[in-house]
């Protein structure tokens, strides 16, 4: 089997006393297209944020493209060894936020741009014309030169797709895309999320939208209580709910 | 050894008298900040119900006096005053140079000038009582003169404890300035008392200790009023 | 009304104003740069680097200016030799220093809490979305929280750049001859208290009327995010046709 290129293994985590990850360990090989499920307050969230250190695992290991994350025990708990190294890794996987989360003071070019420019120091002609060809592609292109505020909750969410595929990204986390969104607004970024998998991206997805784990995802994770409960490729998960729980979930889900 | 002799309360220290100074101090801000709360309410209430020129008198009291340095307000009065009753004395007969009260016209400077800073804190409480609370006391009957006093003015004082508080620690601060008419608050009493020692920096380094006390305790105490009066008030 | 008494004194009170001005630009300037390290200590989450500047602004915003400026002209004359052996003291033994040191501290007593709310008053996911691509803490200070942070303080800001513009005045009280102390000088003169004041009043106002619009300008220049939405080129064009 293939080096996965992303590759997370006993993650655990706590909140005071609250254990929200239990252990839970997850690899992601090349071109996959992982759909995360599971009820609210399962751990979804955290268990991406802590992919890309937003939250500091308190135990388990992370890789990426076979590059271990190094720890050290600090004084609450254990931190990064090396910030240089996360953020290097961090500007190999790109996030989408639920909340879009563009820089407010910046125009749609500017924020799909500033990674490139400002992180990856690439020249910034050509970050230009590669984030026109983005905004382009994510159907946006007449809106490179206004301000978020200014757009639709879908037309901030495909802007921070383009920012996050503008940092040439092995591996993409997305938290929600959709939630925060009106329901009409719901396809067009889903659409956008599509033709990134047909392309062969490696995602990561927390969603609540059935249809997309089912028709779109290469497999379907399903946490419960901090815990992986089942996974498997969506047309078994889906057939057969393994469990009963999964069972349950999907019931209520439809 | 010799700053605690300096400061403290024996036959050469100068404990007693700034204490003396910081009560004199608290007078003076309490008494600004009283006439304050009256110039204060009256521009606000000129400003919310005031008719054009009213509010226009208003609006150019508050600008005027957040925009002008307050030491000139106090030189205004201590030697416009001078001047005036001067003036009135001769009138009667009297010769030579009658000088204001120092208390009385620090305390009037101190209560023009915060006054502006009042009117807009009453102001911004009044804007934020809820329409339907007034709705609410007129549809129970109430004249317009009970309503204000059961139900606008106690609204209006809970909304506008914290804002309050800026206003007292600024004229606290500001009381500073009227040692220039010569009122022995604290600023002046480590004035005198450093000329006479020669030993200036314990003195005013006392004099911060004093204010930031006094700035302290009052910080706590508005805290203290701020949860009291919020009760049953949900924060903005 | 005497107008050429008024005319006379305002012109008289207007040569103080440059003094005024470079008080206040360089204390509003120094304290600026003092304000961003109280801040950004603050916000550092370090105890060790906290702590001071909580008590530095503890200390300065809890006394009266005229106060520290009096311990530092008046207060640290004292140590006038142990200033000398150190060449410190040129500067402790000018008014014009001393009064410049007191208002820059005071202003960053001031001015760092205001920009220390304002940096929290950043949305929490703006900085996350900033962390997550792999930028540092610096690049994320200069490029994200720095820029929103800058425009949420400009309001409070303004009020704090007048408050030193009148706080500049007691700089007559140790003897600096700016607008307030000629304006004092000749009230003691003449005792036409009102008049002089009406023009000393009205050089400050004037002074922070230019000050609040020049804010307003930057304020307006720095939010094109927050104005109306630019006009589609689709629009322009039915607009022409
Ligand atoms: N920073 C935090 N501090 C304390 N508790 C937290 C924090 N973040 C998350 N939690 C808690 O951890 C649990 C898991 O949260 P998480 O956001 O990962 O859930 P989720 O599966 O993403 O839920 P949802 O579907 O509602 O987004 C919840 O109980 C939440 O309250
Ligand atoms: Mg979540």
């Amino acid at each position: 089997m293939p080096e996965p290129v992303l590759s997370a293994g006993a993650i655990r985590k706590r909140f005071g006393h609250l254990e929200v990850l239990k252990g839970i360990s997850l690899d992601a090989g090349a071109g996959e297209v992982i759909s995360i499920l599971g009820a609210s307050g399962s751990g979804k969230s955290t268990f991406l944020r802590c992919l890309n250190l937003l939250e500091v695992p308190d135990d388990g290991r992370i890789a990426l493209g076979g590059e271990a994350i190094a720890f050290k025990q600090g004084r609450r708990g254990p931190e990064p060894a090396d910030r240089r190294q996360v953020q290097r890794l961090r500007q190999r996987i790109a996030m989408v936020f639920q909340s879009f989360n563009l820089w407010s003071h910046m125009t749609v070019l500017q924020n799909v741009i500033e990674a490139p420019v400002h992180v990856q120091k690439r020249p910034r002609a050509e970050c230009v014309a590669e984030a026109e060809a983005l905004l382009a592609k994510v159907g946006i292109a007449d809106k490179r030169d206004h301000y978020p505020a200014h757009l639709s909750g879908g037309q901030q969410q495909r802007a921070a797709i383009a920012r996050a595929l503008a940092q040439k990204p092995e591996v993409m986390l997305f938290d929600e895309p959709t939630s925060a969104l009106d329901p009409e607004l719901v396809g067009e970024v889903l659409r956008v999320m599509r033709q990134l998998a047909d392309e062969g991206r490696t995602m990561l997805v927390v969603t609540h939208e059935m249809g997309f784990a089912r028709d779109v995802s290469s497999r379907v994770v399903f946490l419960d209580g901090g815990r992986v409960d089942c996974s498997g490729p969506p047309a078994e998960m889906f057939g057969a709910p393994p469990t009963e729980r999964f069972g349950r979930f999907v019931q209520t889900h439809r | 050894m010799h700053a605690v002799e300096l400061l403290g309360f024996g036959p050469a220290g100068w404990g007693a008298a700034l204490l003396r100074a910081a009560a004199t101090t608290v007078l003076v801000a309490l008494l600004g900040f009283a006439a304050g709360a009256v110039f204060g309410g009256l521009a606000a209430w000129a400003r919310i119900a005031g008719s054009a020129p009213l509010r226009w008198l208003a609006d150019g009291y508050t600008t005027l006096l957040r925009g002008i340095p307050d030491l000139l307000v106090i030189y205004l009065f201590y030697f416009g005053g001078s001047a005036a009753l001067t003036a009135l004395a001769q009138a009667f007969g009297a010769t030579g140079f009658v000088g204001v009260p120092a208390l009385a016209t620090g305390a009037l400077a101190l209560g023009l000038v915060s006054g502006a800073y009042q009117a807009e804190v009453y102001r911004g409480a009044y804007l934020a009582v809820h329409r339907g609370q007034m709705e609410a006391a007129r549809a129970v009957g109430m004249s317009t003169p009970l309503m204000f006093r059961r139900v606008v003015a106690p609204l209006v004082l809970r909304y506008g404890v914290p804002g309050l508080g800026n206003v007292w620690q600024l004229v606290l601060k500001e009381s500073a300035l009227v040692s220039v008419t010569g009122l022995v608050e604290i600023l002046r009493q480590s004035q005198i008392a450093a000329g006479s020692t020669r030993e200036p920096f314990p003195f005013y380094l006392a004099a911060a200790a004093l204010y930031l006390a006094v700035t302290t305790v009052s910080t706590y105490g508005f805290g203290r009023l701020e949860l009291r009066t919020l009760r049953g008030v949900r924060r903005g | 009304m005497d107008f050429a008494f008024l005319g006379s004194t305002w012109l008289t009170l207007l040569s103080g104003l440059p003094l005024t001005l470079k008080l206040a630009s360089g204390a509003v300037s120094c304290g600026f740069v003092l304000a961003l390290a109280v801040a950004a200590m603050r916000v550092s989450g370090s105890r060790l680097l906290s702590g001071p500047a909580q008590a530095f602004v503890f200390a300065f915003r809890g006394t009266p200016l005229l106060v520290q400026v009096f311990l530092i002209y008046y207060g640290l004359g004292q140590f006038r030799p142990f200033l000398q052996e150190w060449g410190l003291w040129p500067f402790f033994r000018d008014a014009y220093w001393c009064a410049l040191l007191a208002l820059s501290l005071n202003t960053a007593a001031y001015s760092g809490e205001i920009i220390r709310g304002a940096i929290g008053s950043v949305p929490a996911g703006q900085i996350e979305a900033a962390r997550a691509c792999g930028m540092g803490r610096l690049t994320a200070a200069r490029r994200i929280i720095g820029p929103i942070a800058l425009r949420q303080a400009l309001p409070a800001y303004s009020n704090e750049i007048i408050s030193m513009v009148k706080a500049t005045s007691l700089a007559s009280i140790i003897t600096l001859m700016e607008v307030t102390f000629i304006a004092q000088k000749l009230i003691s003169q003449t005792f036409r208290a009102v008049e002089i004041f009406v023009c000393a009043g009205s050089i400050y106002l004037l002074v922070n009327v230019a000050i609040t619009r020049a804010v307003w300008a930057l304020e307006w220049w720095l939010s094109p995010h927050l104005r109306a939405r630019p006009r589609e080129p689709a629009a322009l064009e039915a607009a022409h046709a």
